[in-house]
């Protein structure tokens, strides 16, 4: 209880060393607070129009299909499937299923004028396809995919880079099922102007049906069966589950977050970014600690010998010293959460116009102008509790050096 | 048995070339109760001698004993449980803790010794910081009292848990003679009232006065004793 007075209030003491100190534990908790809203916020946003547009919460393939296309390859068509009922009813049953529409995926040459341009065509089904996907509502001209005729709608970027418009003429060439080269020519139907720019600018959609006829594939055959669920949580354990149950079947099953690797592998960098630096600023924090735990040992000499003269044992000197780190760090990230609570509040709700720092949409992160932060109440308890006790940690040894003060020495006037 | 017994004490600082024999060979024995004073120039050994009574150090050799137990044997923690059991301290410079109020730095003393609530434990220092005169300056800290009150906070500190022996190392020297006869005076009637064991050492003939045993020290050697009543 005493010692815990004193500490306290040695802390006043040096006001100025205190204050600098937990300055610096404070930046680096707002630095980590900020950064990691942002980068929850950008993974949230990027995953949920991931999720609405291109890749569902689950998607049912042939392995090979998917080896392709994560290559980035032409996709291949020997590798589409005719999903049967055992399929279809398993996939129903599954717990937190909304819904579920099957999309043949084929590679093409788009071609208008004198340009062409590669692209991925997905062949859906009108009457699923907004079970399970968003594509319809951010249609900027014209119409979407409605019944089975021909038609096309293309991607805001790949309009302006051809200037068309809804209703002008286009040409998809491509190779059938047998090899044979082939093309779909029509009107452009409508434009899609997607916060996915993959997706603005390589992807057509066309009804199923007329893709299956061109392509000379039976009528049912499908590239994958896209699955959309409750939320992302269930999609990452429900998509385990099929996993196991297709296992013998040359299927697989992916989540949301298996289908976009180099996203994931984005995250985990970020996040490793944010790690490397908050250390630095800890590191640096610590350091202080050090040095500021020695200062004081020096300064107070003669109260640690009378503490001791007193009958303190040094464990218990090394109490008041390590408690008075810990005020440092607890003062320092409490200030740095207050803070940090302003800052990730107003990201929050006004968002970061991430023009003015990098144009995102260039990298390929499927995400808007402006990109708001998560707010996690964990992160702000284990930041505060992890730089305490990296103040703590850093106080340890200094402080058994303190306490180790000879009380003869410390004692004697000099 | 005495409460404290020095056997040939001898203590050597340094080690190789450069050797200060501090002490001699030092034999003595102080029974309970006693108010005891010793004398010498500075450098003749005295903060030595209360350094190892007090069992903040130990002797280079010869054995010293108090309350029964040698404390050449004990540990760094022994020594500690020691300390905070049966002795007081009070020095030349004070030594308060200076974010403590007068009342909490001889709170801090009591409750170190005493472990666990004592519900006496307020009237116990209020009572105690009342008897050095201090009553009505509980919540100062140490800053905002004179060198005199500092002391006799000191004096409050090592009194309060009723310590077997209180040691005092010139606690006088930073006084001006006004303070120092208030500081003296408290400390014989303490030892009259409390019956409590009082060693104390000085180099200023005019604290002499207030001793009823007296040891002078030269050179690490005790070269005269004196009682007087
Ligand atoms: N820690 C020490 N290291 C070396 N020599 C010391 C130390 N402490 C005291 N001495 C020496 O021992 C002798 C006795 O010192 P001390 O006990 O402090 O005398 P006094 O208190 O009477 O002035 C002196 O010569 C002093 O220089
Ligand atoms: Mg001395």
């Amino acid at each position: 209880m005493y010692l815990l007075k004193i500490a306290f209030r040695n802390l006043f003491r040096r006001r100025g060393r205190t204050l600098i100190l937990s300055l610096i534990l404070t930046l680096a908790v707002v630095f980590f607070l900020f950064m990691e809203s942002m980068m929850m916020g950008l993974m949230d946003i990027t995953f949920a129009n991931i999720i609405d547009l291109e890749t569902p919460h689950i998607e049912i393939g042939r392995e090979e299909f998917f080896l392709e296309a994560d290559e980035g390859n032409i996709l291949p068509l020997e590798e589409t499937f005719v999903p049967d009922d055992d399929m279809l009813m398993a996939i129903n049953e599954t717990q937190g299923v909304l819904g579920m529409t099957k999309v043949l995926d084929f590679s093409a040459d788009f071609i208008a004028g004198r340009h062409e341009f590669p692209v991925r065509v997905r062949a859906i089904d009108p009457l699923t396809f907004g079970e399970v996907f968003r594509n319809q509502e951010y249609l900027v001209e014209g119409e979407f995919i409605t019944g089975n005729g021909s038609g096309i709608v293309i991607g805001e970027r790949l309009a302006e880079f051809f200037d068309l418009q809804s209703g002008d003429f286009f040409t998809l060439r491509f190779q059938d099922r047998r090899g044979a080269f082939n093309t779909m020519q029509g009107d452009v139907k409508g434009i899609v102007s997607v916060p996915h720019p993959d997706m603005n600018l390589g992807t057509v959609f066309v009804a199923k049906e007329q893709a299956t006829k061109a392509l000379n594939l039976q009528e049912d055959k499908v590239s994958q069966i896209m699955v959309r669920m409750e939320n992302r949580d269930q999609a990452l354990t429900q998509a385990q589950k099929l996993g196991v149950e297709f296992a013998g079947r040359d299927y697989q099953v992916r989540s949301y977050r298996d289908a976009a690797e180099l996203l994931v592998a984005l995250e985990a960098w970020g996040y490793l970014e944010t790690y490397f630096i908050l250390a630095l600023f800890l590191l640096v924090g610590g350091i202080g600690i050090v040095s500021a735990i020695v200062l004081a040992a020096i300064e107070r000499v003669k109260e640690i010998g009378m503490m001791k003269a007193l009958g303190l044992k040094e464990n218990e000197i090394v109490r008041v010293f390590i408690l008075e780190a810990a005020g440092i760090g607890a003062i320092g990230s409490l200030i740095g959460c207050v803070l940090g609570a302003v800052v990730v509040y107003w990201l929050t709700f006004y968002g970061l116009d991430m023009e003015a720092f990098l144009d995102l949409g260039d990298l390929g992160v499927p995400m808007g102008d402006k990109l708001y932060g998560a707010w996690n109440t964990s992160s702000f308890v284990l930041i505060f509790i992890f730089v305490v006790a990296i103040a703590i940690i850093a106080s340890i040894i200094p402080s058994y050096w303190a306490a180790r003060k000879d009380p003869v020495e410390a004692i004697q006037h000099r | 048995m005495s409460l404290l017994e020095l056997e040939d004490v001898k203590k050597i600082y340094g080690q190789g070339e450069i050797k200060v024999f501090a002490l001699r060979g030092v034999d003595l024995e102080i029974e309970e109760g006693e108010f005891t004073t010793i004398f010498g120039p500075s450098g003749s050994g005295k903060t030595t001698l209360l350094n190892l009574i007090g069992a903040l150090d130990k002797p280079t050799s010869g054995r010293v004993q108090l309350n029964g137990s040698s404390i050449g044997e004990m540990n760094k923690n022994q020594l500690a449980l020691l300390r905070r059991q049966n002795i007081g301290f009070i020095f030349q410079s004070f030594n308060l803790i200076p974010v403590l109020t007068a009342y909490e730095n001889v709170e801090f003393a009591l409750k170190i010794a005493e472990k666990g609530e004592n519900r006496k434990a307020k009237e116990k220092v209020e009572n105690i910081l009342s008897r050095v005169g201090l009553g009505d300056m509980l919540h100062r800290r140490p800053n905002q009292l004179s060198g005199g009150q500092n002391q006799r906070v000191a004096v409050a500190r090592a009194l309060v848990k009723e310590p077997k022996l209180v040691l005092a190392d010139e606690p006088t020297a930073n006084l001006d003679s006004e303070a120092s006869k208030e500081v003296l005076e408290i400390m014989v009637r303490m030892n009259k009232e409390l019956n409590t064991t009082f060693i104390f050492s000085t180099h200023d003939p005019m604290v002499m006065e207030y001793a009823r045993r007296l040891l002078e020290l030269k050179d690490g050697m005790i070269c005269r004793e004196e009682r007087r009543e």
